[in-house]
């Protein structure tokens, strides 16, 4: 299905630049997200949490008549256990409240229950727990080192996963005339969507139900992992999300505060509250993007790329998370690090690491923003070493457009898409060759510099793909059901949800396209295991694609049924019957659709002998043609200026190039792609949850842990291509996460070019301050 | 609970708080405008704001009983306000908003760059709008919207001044002779730092005027030592950073070594109320000089918990190195046979940090 | 997070804050610094008395030579120039440079002030104005030199028993020329480094201040300045802040540095 259904394009049809629906109540502050909502009779909950990062759980004592709960308290429920397929993965379980250790600051002790959430807090404060301290595991060093101790005794090594890849990199290594090494570093970030996780429990009498009312991305798993480790059918468990103010990957993962909160309700009967904030955030929330890069590259004398032999550390944290298990990190890792370049020789030996730290999670991007800063900085350094410009080496290495569609040496299959030319038109628009003849430095004797990086972004990847890495849960269909209403207008459901991306809103504009009904007569309602078909959820850039794709096979179908009824209404054939203008025409007559919808509903006898009984309610399940994912792609270039006395980094300019297959709406994809590069950006200079040798974390404030705001994220300019997935409905890919893949890479090689001239190199993120005037001492010196 | 009157939305709310309650708790909880969004508690990220008496300001760091009397208006009472509605509008039309967490206190920060400042630079707009984060936009749309909304305004009207009476006779205080402090060496990681002090006195007289452990303890301010049994000590040690104070007590060891005029004293110790702990160790050796004796003191300290967790370690470590040059002139004192000095002011008021000594964590 | 308890009042005067002070509670003025550490329970009065409503505490009085401003007026109220500035537009500048609009205003000079965070504006700016910080006690007022009043990290030279009711601050001449240069990696985020200068005639102040204790007053540098030489910032850093790294001390030189440059600059 390649077309854009009946409806006329535009006019709130796939392709137009049409407003949000989600956008008239959160202007008027009627949202409503986890901490809205009020429940009779609700308690607030408050978490007693690991002061210390490794320690044995000596005593424990709640005050007499405290309402002050210990794992031990907690009936019935079981640990989270995430296992995985991939052989050599170890497994851990991780308590919802420490059993006999904590092994991260943050992890949960003990669980108060009170009438507001500050008398919680002072009852949590109540608990008497003594801690014996264990020697701590703060970096990926310390756990491999000889000797460390383990955060998982069984297993004999603080490693979840040691995997490999090899296509054989000996002969390159031999031969090249050129070769490179790097070590790169990423620091460990947390995500920070501006609303923290936060769940409502609850129990229905009337349905005999647990009901659960989280900020989540993924309402059917979290169904499915609430009622495995609560022991109950799932058949007893409604969960919904209610507004999510962002997500990220955060959002996407069972949590144990989840399962406590819900245990609660469960058990008691009654309704309970759990809203994080920001401290537990930045403590306990500190779970993603710390990579360590120990990379050589091989290449000829012309800078072309002919062997990668990488080594990588995956600062994991204490356990795996549930679904995505601790090493889906590590397989991206590995497994994207190649990038959009042509080139067969491979070898990367991946450690995925268990450390004193939170359980790692996939972040907006997954492993990307990290083997794109790792990949792109290697092309920078074969261009000097073979004394050529950057961009030039860059677009030489790129898979080229003819040779599309390709598969690469890690065997992603690069389905579509012009790479070198997305490069070209963001050298052309920062205007690389006019500051190449121009001054390094500007007027305040800051050092110039421009940097690029090209990334392709897997999207949708599916049944296969999440099989190999070895997931618990693998997505497959979705599903969609759409329904006309008596009165003509359209009401869509899906299990996915929206968490800021607008889903309402491109959803709707997909079965405007397929059914013709006014978009502005379309209701759409995610997220919600009683009112919604099966998703796996909102992850990994698949919902447009996904639930895209399920809403316009379901409203393809919808619209034939429509057509079967207007023909026999109008006399004649449902050939003849189209979708214009928010009505049904044929030929010089027409209909509403309130006509169709009242005759199915209201007034059977007007309904032609063979109608099909099934009605004006359709659910389908969708799944490209493709399992291994459509891959959207783009090219970024950021121009800064570099003060060398005060080590602070402007950017002045950063473009964009994209290209994600066929827009839905041209103005969300923007959205998503700014948004996405905003967050690159503090991924890029700012934002760093450093921990101690201690595996204290050292960010547990925001005046700590530093968000970009708008003084210091730029103007971005964007620039469109559309070339079509050859595999999906309408030719549509994903694109909710690109935008925060590339600007570490841009950003960072930008910097180098900048200071080029004193010897520089910068090879870690964040590049604060401190980092770059520590560099050019260092280069100086 | 206090009594508070507050008018919210232009209708007057009579209402019973706690103290320790902030304005967005009240608003939220008790009158259920759950438009005003948490995001923080910590003041920085600006999803709170509200205005209060026709200003923005933070309603997670405002109590409710500090704003008795106030005027409140939250996002819910802008309905008709026209500023903000052709706000809202450009809003929508330039996708100034994704997950929408954001949007009220960025919506009551806009408002009012639109009438305090009118139309202004770009630039301008985004240092305005600094003060509240967005994790979704990247800020495009919401400095679009913004910038959109205020073409063509023109500024408010400076605001009234503030009347001023005559000044009689200035208060002069005396210029503060600057001296340059002891020196330290650097702190390497910012958890040690080494003082030596001169005593005009021969090493064995200073090294026996050292075994007296309580009154040693004495000369570093805030620590105590309650009992001493052989190696083993309990003790007490008050710290204050401003307005945080936090009392570790706990136990410890301390060891000296007549051989080599050297001594050590280790402790760990908790505070209750943050829950944080310290471990510390003080180190002193005696070494003969021209003089005399110098006796070289090395600190060294680890905090965890709450206390532990800022980037700023800077700030603990100029407190320790206080501490230190405090304890090394009380020494000096001491061994000079003199009364310490009076401790200045603050570390009266500040008292201070670390010491009782050895145990392990939470004993 | 939610603060621990604790009991609150409000001072009408400065005697019934005082006494309140007597009895052991804390200071509340614009509470934007106190507010965070509150909700994170790392600081726990017993109990706050609000003594930015006490009568006096808002007053603005000027002489020729000076301007007395009332501790508990506020950072935007100095920005929009709502006071009559008697420093040639220092104050508006710095103030508009402090955290973001909201907590400006909200947030008071007085608080800010006792705060005593190293890397905040007021105490380096006042240290470099040569204001006088007049404190209330149970014996009266007492002045205290703005370069005396932080005596290290969060630390300032009052008693538990005063409070900050005012500050003096010296009237520029028309000829005065002021540089105040902040480094900072994010709009409104406390400063790495600050450098501040005051030249006025035949007085001149040099002011390092964020150096992790009390701003650090340069009087050599100052001298150089009035003499019309180079001053030699490092050796007068490493000198006055030897505990800094010297990686630190240069950050502070350059914020010196721009300070100094933007002397000459027009205004």
């Amino acid at each position: 299905m390649d077309g854009d259904g009946g409806g006329a394009r535009g006019g709130g049809g796939i392709g137009a630049r049409v407003r949000r629906k989600e956008d008239a109540r959160h202007l008027a502050g009627r949202g409503q997200f986890t901490s809205d909502i009020r429940i009779a009779g609700m308690r607030d909950v408050a978490f007693l949490r690991s002061p210390v990062a490794h320690a044995r759980v000596v005593s424990r004592r709640a005050p007499a008549g405290a309402d002050l709960l210990f794992l031990d308290d907690l009936t019935g429920v079981g640990e989270i256990v995430t296992r995985s397929s991939i052989p050599g993965y170890k497994l851990s379980s991780w308590p919802v409240m420490a059993r006999d250790r904590v092994r991260y600051v943050g992890e949960i002790v003990a669980m108060a229950v009170a009438a507001d959430r500050a008398a919680a807090e002072d009852l949590a404060e109540r608990a008497e727990v003594e801690f014996e301290p264990l020697p701590p595991i703060a970096s990926c060093a310390a756990g491999r080192a000889e000797g460390a101790a383990l955060l998982h005794p069984e297993w004999g090594d603080n490693l979840f996963l040691h995997s490999r890849f090899d296509s054989g990199i000996e002969a390159v290594a031999a031969t090249a005339p050129v070769k490179v090494e790097l070590d790169i570093t990423c620091a460990r970030q947390v995500m920070h969507p501006m609303e923290g996780k936060g769940v409502v429990a609850w129990w229905d009498h009337r349905a005999g139900m647990l009901v659960v009312q989280t900020s989540t991305q993924v309402p059917h798993l979290i169904r499915s992992g609430l009622a495995e480790v609560l022991g109950i059918p799932q058949a007893m468990v409604r969960v919904a999300a209610p507004d999510v103010g962002g997500g990220f990957g955060y959002k996407c993962l069972l949590q144990p505060e989840e399962i406590c909160v819900a245990w609660l309700a469960l058990t008691r009967k009654a309704a309970f509250r759990w809203i994080e904030d920001r401290r537990e955030h930045l403590v306990a929330g500190a779970n993603a993007r710390q990579h360590h890069y120990t990379l050589t590259a091989y290449a000829n004398e012309q800078g072309r790329l002919l062997g990668l032999d990488a080594q990588v550390e995956v600062d994991t944290g204490a356990y795996s998370v549930w679904p995505f298990t601790a090493v889906l990190e590590a397989a991206q890792a590995g497994g994207n690090l190649p990038g959009p370049y042509d080139f067969r020789a491979y070898r990367a030996e991946v450690f995925s690491v268990a450390t004193n730290k939170p359980p790692f999670a996939p972040y907006r991007g997954v492993a990307r923003p990290g083997v794109c800063f790792a990949i792109e900085l290697t092309i920078d350094a074969i261009a000097r070493a073979v004394g050529r410009e950057a961009c030039d080496v860059r677009a030489e290495n790129l898979v080229p457009g003819s040779a599309m569609p390709y598969v690469n040496v890690t065997n992603k299959h690069y389905d579509s898409g012009d790479y070198p030319a997305s490069l070209a038109t963001v050298r052309e628009q920062i205007g690389l060759d006019a500051f190449r003849a121009g001054p390094a430095r500007d007027e305040k004797g800051r050092y110039l510099g421009i940097g690029f990086a090209t990334y392709t972004e897997q999207s949708a990847h599916n049944t296969k793909v999440f099989a190999a890495w070895g997931l618990p849960l693998v997505p497959g269909y979705d599903q969609a059901q759409v329904k006309l209403t008596p009165d003509g207008a359209l009401e869509v459901r899906a299990g996915i949800h929206t968490i800021g991306q607008g889903l309402e809103t491109t959803l709707a504009q997909i079965a405007h396209s397929m059914t013709g009904v006014p978009f502005e007569n379309i209701r759409v309602t995610l997220g919600d295991t009683a009112t919604t078909p099966y998703s796996t959820g909102a992850y990994a850039s698949r919902g447009i694609v996904m639930s895209g794709g399920a809403v316009s096979r379901a409203g393809e179908v919808l619209a034939g049924r429509i057509k079967a009824i207007a023909a026999h209404l109008l006399q004649t054939e449902a050939e003849q019957i189209e979708f214009r203008d928010g009505r049904i025409h044929a030929g010089a007559a027409s209909l509403d659709y309130a006509d169709v919808g009242r005759a199915w509903y209201l007034r059977p006898e007007q309904l032609p002998e063979d109608v099909n009984t099934a009605g004006l309610e359709v659910t389908e399940g969708y799944k490209p043609a493709t399992d291994n994912g459509v891959f959207s792609y783009a090219s970024h270039a950021a121009k800064i200026a570099v003060d060398p006395e005060t080590g602070i980094v402007e950017i002045l300019d950063y473009v964009i190039a994209e290209d994600c297959g066929r827009m839905v709406n041209p103005m969300i994809v923007e959205g998503q792609t700014y948004g996405g590069a905003a967050q690159g950006v503090g991924t890029a200079l700012f934002e760093e949850s450093p921990y101690d040798e201690q595996g204290q974390p050292l960010a547990s404030t925001l005046i700590d842990y530093i968000l970009p705001g708008p003084t210091e994220i730029p103007a971005f300019r964007i620039s469109h291509s559309e070339t079509l997935s050859p595999h999906t409905a309408h030719g549509i890919k994903g694109v909710g996460e690109g935008g925060a893949i590339a600007p570490p890479a841009a950003i960072v090689n930008a910097i180098n070019d900048a200071l080029s001239g004193l010897g520089v190199r910068i090879t870690q993120i964040p590049a604060t301050p401190e980092r770059i005037r520590a560099a050019i001492a260092e280069a100086q010196a | 609970m206090l009594p508070v009157t507050l008018t919210v939305n232009g209708e007057r709310q009579q209402l019973l708080a706690e103290p320790r309650t902030h304005l967005a708790d009240l608003l939220r909880e008790k009158l259920n405008l759950t438009g005003t969004h948490l995001g923080c508690e910590q003041g920085v990220c600006g999803a709170c704001t509200v205005l209060i008496d026709g200003v923005p300001q933070r309603s997670c760091i405002s109590y409710a009983v500090d704003c008795d009397g106030a005027e409140i208006t939250t996002i819910e009472g802008f309905d008709t306000d026209p500023t903000m509605a052709k706000l809202r509008e450009e809003f929508s039309a330039h996708h100034a908003l994704q997950c929408g967490f954001c949007t009220p206190g960025m919506l009551v920060t806009a408002r009012d760059i639109v009438l305090r400042l009118g139309e202004v630079p770009e630039a301008r707009v985004r240092e305005e709008l600094s003060g509240n984060i967005c994790r979704c936009t990247g800020y495009v749309g919401i400095v679009g919207a913004v910038c959109a909304t205020a073409r063509g305004c023109a500024p408010r009207d400076s605001a009234a001044p503030i009347a001023a009476t005559a000044l009689a006779a200035a208060a002069v205080a005396a210029p503060v002779e600057t001296a340059a402090p002891r020196a330290a060496q650097p702190l390497t990681g910012g958890t040690s730092l080494t003082e030596t002090i001169a005593i005009a006195a021969p090493p064995d007289q200073v090294w026996d005027a050292m075994g007296d452990l309580p009154a040693l303890a004495a000369c570093l301010p805030g620590a105590e030592i309650t009992e001493v049994d052989g190696e083993a000590i309990k003790g007490r040690m008050r710290v204050a950073l401003g307005p945080i104070k936090v009392a570790f007590a706990g136990t410890g060891t301390v060891s000296l070594d007549a051989a080599t005029r050297s001594g050590v004293l280790r402790g760990a110790g908790r505070d209750g109320g943050t829950g944080s702990s310290a471990e510390g160790e003080l180190r002193f050796a005696l070494t003969p000089s021209a003089t005399g004796t110098d006796v070289a003191i090395t600190l060294q300290w680890r905090l965890t918990g709450a206390l532990a967790q800022f980037g700023r370690s800077g700030l603990v470590a100029d407190l320790v190195r206080r501490l230190a040059a405090q304890f090394a002139a009380n020494l000096q004192a001491r061994l000079a046979g003199q009364a310490p000095p009076a401790a200045p002011a603050a570390l009266n008021l500040f008292q201070l940090l670390w010491a009782a000594l050895k145990a392990r964590f939470g004993r | 997070m939610k603060p621990a308890a604790f009991d609150y009042a409000r001072a009408a005067t400065i005697p019934e804050a005082l006494a309140a002070l007597r009895d052991g509670a804390r200071p509340l003025a614009g509470g934007q610094s106190l507010g965070p550490m509150l909700n994170l329970r790392l600081a726990r009065p017993g109990k706050l008395v609000d003594i930015k409503r006490a009568e006096g505490m808002r007053a603005v009085a000027l002489s020729a030579t000076s301007a007395r401003l009332g501790a508990a007026l506020t950072h935007a109220e100095i920005e929009d120039g709502r006071i009559e500035d008697v420093t040639r537009g220092l104050l508006p500048h710095v103030a508009r440079g402090i955290a973001y609009r909201a907590v400006r205003n909200r947030g008071t000079l007085g608080g800010s002030l006792c705060h005593a965070d190293p890397a905040a504006d007021w105490v380096t700016t006042m240290a470099g104005l040569g204001a006088t910080m007049i404190a209330r006690g149970p014996a009266g007022e007492r002045a205290i030199a703005a370069e005396a009043f932080m005596l290290g990290a969060f630390t300032h030279a009052l008693a538990e028993d005063e409070m900050l009711a005012a500050v003096e601050i010296p009237r520029l001449s028309p000829a005065a020329r002021w540089g105040y240069a902040k480094i900072n990696r994010k709009t409104g985020e406390f400063a790495m480094a600050i450098g501040m200068a005051v030249l006025d005639g035949p007085l001149a102040r040099v002011v390092a201040g964020a150096v992790e204790g009390p701003p650090a007053l340069l009087p050599r540098a100052a001298a150089a300045l009035l003499a019309g030489e180079t001053p030699d910032l490092d050796a007068e850093l490493a000198e006055r802040l030897p505990h800094l790294p010297p990686p630190e001390r240069k950050l502070r030189a350059v914020a010196l540095r721009r300070a100094l440059a933007m002397l000459s600059e027009a205004r």
